[in-house]
């Protein structure tokens, strides 16, 4: 039975793709369907929705479109979410490869500095590192993949130790390949799946810290992000609670989608590989 | 009480007429004041240092007003615009070099020591003068402080200084201190400044650092049968939806300075038992500026300016931003402003046409793109509307074909990087208005200053006419001649738009129907509240 | 126990290494900052040239940084964390102020999302695959997914405006003078909300832990032999496959306590909570470089203490001793 096969016998794991397609098509159409500036004021403001199938979702506090914002916003979430989420397990995977493969003083230091990223709440770092270089897409990227990278590392570095005696690996020794070379083309291809297997978590984490970032006004105001979305409807929650709720629905949503389709791919290869 | 329970058109735009009128009923029911209870007040940041005769700023004087009185309070009806506090008179000589307060009898301090002219003198010459942030600019000629008797204080002045600012000055900076507490040691490390000892109707009792201040009754107080409540607290609440949320919980009384934001006042004016109250703030004009970095080449294009100030609809800003809760600001001067302000200025009408013509005419042709330039946009993060604005400014410039990219820091990092870097090229500035254009208004425009100083002239703009007039106002002793002079000022910055004045505001109240005697001054919630009560 | 002990001490060697990089990483971060703490001060406050020099004197800000470091480390030697320049009090004391609000909120609110989390979890994990299963892990799961700050507002508006059940925010009843068990009962009232947001979120990730290690525990050899043995389903899922699954949530305990205060920073300003996190964010919005450094340095000393904890129970509850004694 292929692998591909047995994911699609989970119903999670299809829920979970769809979502994911869905917001992709989202992403991807955004542009098309709502070219411009999704920021533009293009009606009265808050509008409430299906009032006006021009703008079918109404509009906010300035008059903005929301179903353009929503449509932009999958974008930037997505955006923030997945290259957030890359640069930590990048980050993760070549500190734990390094460290578990090099053992000794380089393991040393480099699980030290681990700790040390692991001991300061991700958020406050986050939340410093981004008052002090000023909010951008990028900056707010980095600012999460430092707080994430470490759960990555960890895990990668258990991952190599365990697998870096076993018979392969001594094997390229023998044939005199470069240790760095035998770490990252043989060790950590292998490390690698129980480090991916993090990232519906990083990713999930990412979009939510995102969304509590430009709660405390630390977004990037030229786009448009959910979390930006949620934490502006925050102040007139009372009198029109559709302003969060919509993206709130989408962030859930985008949320349990990245967690249900990634715990798919890891429940297929981890039968997969107690099989072999 | 319908009357304040306000609609939202019936806001600024209509309080300069209200404080023309002399009928000003003393604000609340027609009910006796009760004496008694607890009123609890919403608090959205902690001031560190209490002290009003140092930090003369509109979050310390909500707690401190209360503990520590000035020689005179802004009115609605009182001549000038003024009622006596600690002085009962003030009389400023013909040549601008002295300013006679004759000082209020039988004041005691929180302590049980005498009130004298001695703490006057002693606050003017330590304090307000060499330490307080606005201080040092109105009092930077006081050379001493005479005190003849008791209750006289006599202000030389080493340069003839106009008395109409110092009159103007009067409700926010002249805070007295006493000074058997303070003349021992450093001024600024004094254990008073954290929990400060006055004269006022509410003595400091304690603060728990991120939950409450308390203040109880000076039963001593020199005011007739005042002040009426046993107690004020302020419980902190740092987020700007909670307010709202304990006020309808029956947890806090009184909301001001806007904690319960703009787009919830509506709902909130339905709740029963709670009334939103617009007055009270008349003395405390918050503006809307566009700052402009006059470095930019296209920027120090006067046509571009204007370009700007025809892209920017004010009306919408006043309308969608502030809910009607503001009005159109047309120079540096407040509407509402009873003795400086003239409508008789150039104005820019909202017309993208004439935007666009103008930036024609300036040479910034659209690209192919759209885009004639494009500018960094730094809306300041102090409050909502001000980032709001940043939005919408954003879009009005697109509109013109100005592409403006926002940066969003927060305060300390907007303050250096417009104030000391200048790296900006528009900013969005809520500069406040304190009653005379000499306080703190003409700084903006006024060039050679530091770089460094916060809510001051940064944009590189130097206008030697301008300049000039600004000196010679400052030293005009007639009040008629000065305010002319002021006049002039207003004429002369709408005219070449250093900066843009978008719009003014003030803050709005939400109370429980109970609180009696609210906003029944241009600076109530920064005032002493001898005569607030809680009803029922 | 010699065991116990050396680990102990391999830790705080350890400690001492990682604390230095964390100030060290800190004081710079907060260096490179744009605007001082003269400048956050003199937002409320405006100033002139003059005033703001004196400032920065006063606040030692016209020192190098260099100096600012070394002198901030030789006090530290000397247990002495400064002088918070917004509070001009001793940082000590701010510290000692809110830390016990924190750990109040982070204790309960760690126990609420481990001990429902991983009993649902036992709940969920005894019947994979079943409906109950699927509906209480996505159901947590959508849980995690809503912003913190966003379910603290629905929770106030629900329990605190319209039930008024609960109070709005704060630790204790503002000025109250309530004393012993009042106080205590007071400011458990004060806690069901803010304890519950922070609490709720984090339940997913132990409840779908605790399902995924009793998942894989029901594979194991020990438990296909328990089953052989014929002990009752009850018997072998408590007695064997969850306690074999718990492990890897202790080891998640520890990761997590430093993440509870990041998520902290936000529920104590939605909730009004005199916590450390907010101080964190006044620290960083004020520009409060000692400050700040005292607090990540405290958070840091406090998640380095419940790490050894973490450790050490783990060597209490070592999966071989558990095997060992489950064969005997």
């Amino acid at each position: 039975m292929s692998r591909l096969h047995r994911f699609l016998r989970s119903p999670e794991a299809i829920a979970g793709t769809a979502i994911l397609a869905l917001l992709f098509a989202m992403a991807l159409t955004a542009p098309l369907l709502f070219p411009g500036d999704p920021q533009a004021i293009a009606g009265p403001a808050l509008l409430p929705p299906f009032q006006d199938w021009s703008l079918p979702l109404g509009t906010d506090r300035l008059g903005r479109d929301v179903l353009a914002e929503l449509f932009h916003g999958a974008r930037t979430s997505l955006a923030v979410g997945l290259s957030a989420a890359g640069a930590a397990l990048l980050i993760g995977a070549v500190v734990g490869t390094l460290a578990g493969f090099a053992g000794g003083l380089i393991d040393e230091v480099l699980m030290r500095i681990t700790d040390a990223f692991q001991t300061v709440p991700g958020f406050l770092l986050a939340l410093a590192f981004v008052s002090i270089v000023g909010p951008s897409l990028g900056v707010v990227v980095a600012a999460i993949a430092l707080g994430a990278w470490t759960g990555p590392a960890r895990v990668a570095r258990a991952e190599v130790l365990s697998i870096r005696e076993r018979d392969y690996v001594a094997g390229a020794r023998v044939i005199g390949m470069h240790p760095l070379e035998i770490a990252f083309r043989e060790v950590l291809p292998n490390a690698l799946p129980p480090v991916l297997a993090l990232s519906s978590v990083i990713v999930a984490a990412a979009i939510l810290t995102e969304a509590a970032l430009s709660f405390l006004g630390l977004g990037d105001p030229n786009r448009v992000t959910w979390g930006a979305m949620i934490a502006e409807g925050r102040a007139v929650l009372r009198t029109t609670p559709f302003l969060s709720i919509i993206p709130g629905i989408a962030l859930v949503l985008t949320v349990l989608g990245v967690y249900l389709a990634g715990e798919g791919v890891v429940e297929t290869t981890a039968v997969r590989r107690s099989l072999s | 009480m319908s009357a304040f329970t306000i609609s939202r058109r019936t806001v600024l735009a209509g309080s300069a007429a209200l404080l023309a009128s002399t009928a000003m009923p003393v604000i609340g029911r027609a009910q006796t004041p009760k004496r008694g209870g607890r009123l609890v007040v919403a608090a959205d940041s902690e001031p560190r240092n209490l002290n009003p005769a140092i930090v003369a700023s509109n979050g310390v004087f909500f707690i401190s007003s209360k503990v520590v009185e000035t020689l005179a309070e802004a009115s609605f009806d009182g001549k000038d615009g003024l009622q006596p506090r600690l002085a009962l008179s003030w009389e400023g000589a013909a040549d601008g070099l002295s300013v006679t307060f004759k000082l209020r009898d039988g004041v005691k301090w929180h302590d049980g020591k005498p009130f004298s002219s001695a703490d006057v003198a002693f606050s003017a010459l330590q304090l307000w003068k060499p330490l307080q942030n606005l201080g040092r600019t109105v009092f930077k000629d006081l050379s001493t402080v005479e005190t003849p008797d008791e209750l006289t204080a006599v202000f030389k002045f080493a340069k003839p200084t106009p008395f109409q600012l110092i009159r103007n000055a009067l409700p926010a900076l002249s805070s007295v201190v006493p000074k058997h507490v303070y003349e021992n040691g450093k001024i600024e490390e004094n254990p008073a400044n954290n929990a400060p000892v006055g004269t006022g109707p509410y003595r400091f009792a304690e603060y728990k650092a991120g939950q409450y201040y308390r203040l109880a009754k000076n039963a001593d107080y020199w005011g007739k049968d005042e002040p009426y409540l046993d107690e004020i607290v302020y419980q902190v609440l740092p987020d700007r939806t909670s307010a709202a949320a304990a006020l309808e919980a029956e947890e806090i009384q009184l909301a001001a300075f806007s904690a319960v934001p703009l787009a919830d006042l509506d709902r909130i004016s339905k709740v029963p038992g709670l009334k939103v109250i617009t007055k009270g703030y008349e003395g405390l004009t918050y503006q809307l500026v566009v700052e402009i970095n006059h470095r930019r080449k296209e920027l120090a294009d006067l046509k571009v300016r204007q370009a700007i100030a025809h892209a920017i609809d004010k009306d919408f800003v006043v309308k969608t931003i502030f809910l009607g809760y503001a009005a159109t600001a047309t120079g540096p001067v407040p509407k509402n402003d009873p003795q400086f302000y003239t409508a008789d200025v150039p104005t820019y009408a909202f017309d993208v046409a004439k935007a666009n013509a103008l930036l024609d005419e300036a040479g910034y042709k659209k690209g192919p793109d759209g885009n004639r330039f494009s500018l960094k946009l730094l809306p300041a993060p102090y409050f909502n509307e001000t980032k709001q604005f940043g939005d919408y400014l954003r879009q009005a410039l697109a509109a013109v074909g100005i592409d403006a990219e926002l940066v969003n820091n927060d305060s300390p990092a907007h303050i250096k990087a417009v104030y000391t870097d200048h790296a900006f090229d528009l900013a969005v500035g809520p500069p406040v208005f304190r009653g005379d254009p000499a306080i703190s208004t003409t700084i903006l425009v006024q060039s050679g200053i530091p770089d460094g100083v916060p809510f001051s002239n940064q944009g590189g703009y130097k206008n030697a006419e301008l300049d000039a007039l600004i000196a010679k106002a400052s030293e005009t002793l007639d009040t008629t001649a000065r305010t002319e002079l002021y006049k002039e000022f207003q004429k002369k910055v709408a005219a070449d738009l250093p900066l843009i004045n978008v719009a003014e505001w003030s803050f709005i109240s939400v109370a429980r129907d109970t609180v009696g005697n609210i906003a029944n001054n241009p600076r109530w919630a920064v005032s002493n509240w001898a005569d607030t009560y809680l009803a029922g | 126990m010699t065991r116990a002990l050396a680990l102990i001490r391999r830790r705080l060697v350890g400690s001492v290494f990682v604390l230095s990089i964390v100030i060290i990483g800190t004081f710079l971060l907060l260096e490179a900052a744009p605007g001082d703490a003269v400048d956050a001060y003199i937002v409320s406050t405006g100033g002139d040239a003059g005033l703001i020099e004196v400032l920065r004197h006063r606040w030692g800000l016209d020192q190098s940084e260099l100096t600012r470091l070394a002198n901030y480390l030789w006090a530290l030697c000397h247990l002495d964390l400064g002088q918070s320049v917004t509070f001009s009090r001793p940082i000590r004391d701010i510290i000692l102020e809110r830390l016990p609000t924190t750990l109040i909120l982070m204790g309960s609110a760690t126990a609420l999302s481990f001990g429902l989390g991983s009993a649902l979890g036992i709940y969920a994990g005894a019947k994979p695959g079943s409906f109950r299963d699927r509906f209480l892990s996505i159901g947590s799961l959508a849980l995690y997914a809503v912003p913190g700050f966003w379910l603290g507002l629905v929770l106030i508006v629900v329990f605190a405006v319209d039930l008024r059940w609960l109070p709005i925010g704060g630790i204790e009843t503002i000025a109250s003078a309530k004393t012993g068990l009042s106080r205590a009962a007071d400011i458990a009232t004060h806690l069901v909300l803010p304890v519950s947001a922070l609490g709720f979120i984090y339940l997913a990730l132990y409840l779908r832990m605790m399902r995924a290690g009793m998942a894989e525990a029901w594979r194991q050899d020990f438990v296909l032999a328990a089953r052989a043995r014929g002990l009752s389903r009850r018997r072998i899922v408590l007695a064997h496959v969850a306690r074999n699954a718990l492990l890897p949530l202790i080891t998640m305990l520890g990761l997590q306590s430093a993440q509870t205060l990041g998520g902290s920073v936000v529920i104590e300003s939605v909730f009004a909570v005199p916590g450390l996190g907010r101080l964190a964010q006044e620290a960083v919005a004020g520009r409060d470089t000692p400050l700040l450094l005292g607090i990540i340095l405290t958070s840091a000393v406090l998640v380095i203490v419940i790490n050894l904890l973490v450790d050490l129970a783990y060597a209490l509850l070592d999966p071989r001793v558990g095997a060992s004694e489950a064969g005997a």
